[in-house]
């Protein structure tokens, strides 16, 4: 088990190696700054100094180096735009994001797997009928346009939830969700929804059919008995990669829902960075949302290998 | 004995405005603003762009300030004199006006102020370098001195020049005052949630009797337009701004919603480049880019892409404007015109050029440009047109490497066309511009050092008419813009710029 987790850590480590240098170079590839962050009366000569002030005129490698230096203290310099260190602004975005990554999450999965279950175990069914409606309709459905059709209808039809931003409640000293996050997070939770539907429709499928399910029934044992002890437990399995691997999409912000419902996150802040062409912010929270997403990917291979020995042995 | 004293210390009371003075209405309500963008700071001489300065200066003021009519009053300067030759400024200060931290407003904070917003990392610190020195010379007067005479300094100091309080920026340091700005203005600071909302309050102690009306002002960021369509639709919202014709259009004739248009302080054109690109290609020749003008139905265009909205420009000083020729008309589509200047100027057969706009930088600005590249095919002039990434375009444009035709847009919040006409056409030592023309340097010249506004005024008619005989951009249009307010928010002045002061608007119960 050590030397799998070692390994993974190993592998993980390279992938962030390599985020830097492309959000780097890919960065730099499109144009110069300077001529968004001087007034469009300044001279040749101003244009220059600016430069010169930022850093933009020394070779790229040598740009290269002190970023790379930087990052690895999760100093990525100040955003050009906001005058304050990029990570501050990361971490001053970061609750609003977790809190919809979160619920978006949970409302995938208290509706995925329990109608993926009840879709598996009665194929055929109106239940699996619903359960194949599901989970197409959340993977094909664009998330930016249902948030759209939901504030219309929930919002300023219907009135039930309010249109865009976000609103907390303290208790306790405790920031807790409100009614705010509802929509967006059910916006962006359905691809995960519909992921987690037809994964745990499968995999019920496939595991009904096992030879040990069949010796669990001719030993007598209950339908309740057999899906808790056997059908989900290893259901759970590709249930865990999927979950973390999306917990980590969710995690990284998405731009267009919070763009959309003005939730006051990361994605919101990357959309306003990249539209402002503010290097040091966008390269952040590239790196940010990559060193999220790697984690949860190399917890969920660790999490993995914990519930399946097949997996830590053959490795 | 008794009735006169009486009646003395009664004249007295009246007279100090103490006995019958009618109770000032006390700030109530608040109100609820959507902004298009995040501000990136609430002090102005950082604050990037229109919606940020717009949101920063309900905090603060400056010595002058733009009346509804873009003319400059005082502020917190009561008065002042210009010398003789036009380079000095005496400002006689307003005397009792606190800052936000009870700080007394003197000279010194002018003079810190300037120091500080001309500072290297300031976004607009040339605004504040248009003063050569700023000076002290007494508590309550300060000495502004300029290189030349300049016509727009105090549009300038209005527009740019916040006062901010010197020892309490000593006191909390840069940082500090980022996280609670503090100034002499209508509101002062309660919370800022970044990406959220900002929260202000009345400021109970404003210099100027009777403002703010309302008691909680609050900006909330929606960037997406249609999420603000909406917001005001659910009420959640007051002002909203930035909406298309379109969207507009769906908020009209609904119940507690009031649609408000008025034109914006921004020209589009297509420019020509004579100084490198350009260089050697037709566009030099006078009748050609007349011939190009004639060409272009700007109305058509404007009728197809935004409904009608918008005014077909006479050049670059727009409606409003101090110097607007009203005289002019636009030149209007007219082929068969057109046909005959390029016939004139030799191209009877048309040539190919190139020609590159931006890509959603401007609404609809690349159906424009394909419509443009239309028209001019009818005339023989094949304009190969490429649609860049904005950032990239705006790179190549401070390099004078766009072609020889490039589309753009340029808005102006002083008042005046000055800066945008020195912006595009400045020559060598503009950044931005593409195009040299010694009679318009000659004018522009003149213009930036006439300190008197009708001899100003009188100066950009003249140019006016020299641009409109020998046009260095095809003239296009001005765009109007659409906003949409709850009917019980009153006194709404939205301006030109696209900016708008709330001190006093208020709300009906």
């Amino acid at each position: 088990m050590q030397r799998y987790i070692l390994s993974r850590l190993f592998q993980s480590i390279m992938i962030l190696f390599g985020v830097l240098f492309i959000i780097f170079f890919m960065l730099q590839a499109t144009g110069d700054p300077v001529s968004l962050m001087v007034s469009r009366n300044a001279s040749p000569e101003e244009i220059e100094a600016v430069r010169e002030a930022m850093g933009f005129n020394r070779p790229l490698i040598v740009q290269f180096g002190d970023f790379i230096a930087g990052a690895v203290v999760g100093d990525f310099g100040d955003s050009l735009r906001h005058k304050q260190p990029a990570m501050d602004l990361i971490l001053e975005r970061l609750p609003a994001t977790v809190e919809l990554a979160t619920t978006a999450l949970f409302m995938a999965m208290l509706i995925g797997i329990p109608l993926g279950l009840l879709g598996g175990s009665n194929p055929g069914s109106l239940w699996d009928t619903l359960a194949r409606g599901a989970g197409l309709i959340g993977q094909t459905i664009p998330n930016f346009w249902l948030a759209l059709i939901l504030i219309i209808v929930f919002a300023v039809k219907l009135g039930w939830l309010p249109a865009f931003g976000r609103e907390t409640w303290q208790f306790l000293g405790i920031t807790l969700p409100t009614r705010s996050v509802i929509l967006p997070a059910f916006a962006l939770g359905l691809f995960t929804m519909g992921q987690l539907v037809r994964f745990t429709r499968s995999a019920v499928m496939e595991i009904r059919s096992e030879d040990f399910v069949r010796t669990a029934y001719s030993k007598g044992l209950s339908d309740r008995q057999i899906y808790i002890r056997h059908i989900l437990r290893n259901a759970a399995i590709p249930l865990i990669s999927i979950i973390g691997v999306q917990f980590g999409y969710l995690l990284s912000g998405s731009i267009y829902i919070e763009t959309i419902c003005s939730w006051p996150g990361l994605g919101n802040l990357l959309a306003e960075a990249i539209g402002n062409r503010d290097f040091a912010l966008v390269q952040a929270i590239a790196f940010f949302t990559s060193l999220v997403v790697v984690t949860l990917n190399l917890l969920t291979d660790i999490a993995y290998g914990l519930a399946d020995p097949r997996i830590r042995y053959g490795d | 004995m008794r009735k006169p004293f009486f009646a003395t210390i009664m004249a007295v009371l009246a007279f100090s405005g103490f006995l019958w003075a009618p109770a000032a209405a006390e700030p109530r309500g608040s109100l609820r603003v959507a902004i298009a963008t995040m501000p990136n700071s609430l002090d102005v001489p950082v604050a990037a762009e229109r919606q940020a300065t717009t949101t920063a200066w309900h905090l603060y003021n400056s010595l002058t300030w733009l009346d509804d009519s873009g003319k400059p009053v005082p502020a917190l300067a009561e008065s002042w004199t210009v010398s003789e030759d036009g380079t000095t400024y005496t400002f006689q200060l307003r005397k009792g006006v606190t800052f936000h931290n009870g700080e007394p407003f003197t000279a010194d904070s002018v003079v810190f102020s300037w120091k500080r917003g001309k500072g290297n990392k300031m976004q607009w610190k040339k605004k504040w370098a248009m003063a050569k020195s700023v000076e002290k010379v007494d508590d309550y007067t300060v000495r502004v001195r300029t290189d030349g005479p300049n016509p727009i300094l105090l549009r300038v100091i209005a527009d740019y020049w916040a006062m901010v309080p010197p020892k309490y920026i000593a006191k909390v340091g840069e940082k500090g005052f980022a996280k609670h700005p503090v100034g002499t203005g209508p509101f002062r600071f309660v919370e800022w949630k970044k990406g959220d909302r900002i929260v202000f309050e009345a400021n109970p102690d404003y210099w100027e009797k009777g403002l703010p009306k309302i008691k909680k002002l609050i900006f909330r960021p929606i960037p997406e337009s249609s999420t603000r369509v909406a917001a005001i639709r659910t009420g959640e919202v007051d002002i909203v701004g930035r909406l298309s014709s379109e969207e507009a259009g769906t908020l009209k004739g609904l119940k507690n919603i009031k649609v408000i248009t008025y034109p914006v302080d921004r020209v589009y054109y297509i420019a020509f480049n004579n100084m490198t690109s350009g260089k050697g290609t037709p566009v030099e020749n006078r009748e050609v880019r007349l011939a190009m003008n004639y060409a272009v139905d700007v109305d058509a265009i404007l009728d197809a892409l935004f409904e009608g909205h918008g005014r077909p420009l006479t050049g670059f000083v727009t409606y409003k404007n101090l110097g607007y020729d009203k005289d002019l008309k636009p030149y209007g589509y007219d082929v068969k015109k057109a046909k005959a200047l390029m016939k004139k100027a030799g191209y009877e057969k048309g040539f190919k050029i190139d020609f590159a706009c931006p890509a959603g930088a401007y609404t609809n600005f690349e159906q424009v440009c394909q419509a443009i590249q239309g028209y001019l095919g009818d005339i023989g002039v094949e304009a190969d047109l490429k649609i860049m990434e904005s950032g990239k375009y705006w790179d190549l444009e401070a390099k004078k490497e766009l072609p020889p035709m490039f589309g753009d847009s340029w808005s102006e919040s002083s008042g005046e066309s000055l800066p945008r006409l020195q912006g595009a056409l400045g020559g060598k030592s503009a950044s931005f511009s593409a195009w040299e023309d010694p009679k318009i340097l000659d004018y522009l010249k003149k213009i930036g050092t006439t300190v008197d506004d009708g001899a100003r005024a009188k100066l950009y008619v003249e140019l006016q008419r020299y641009m409109y005989e020998n046009p260095p951009f095809i003239y296009l249009y001005q765009p109007v813009a659409f906003e949409a307010i709850n009917v019980k928010v009153k006194n709404y002045k939205p301006r030109p710029p696209e900016n708008y002061f709330l001190k006093d608007t208020w709300i009906e119960e």
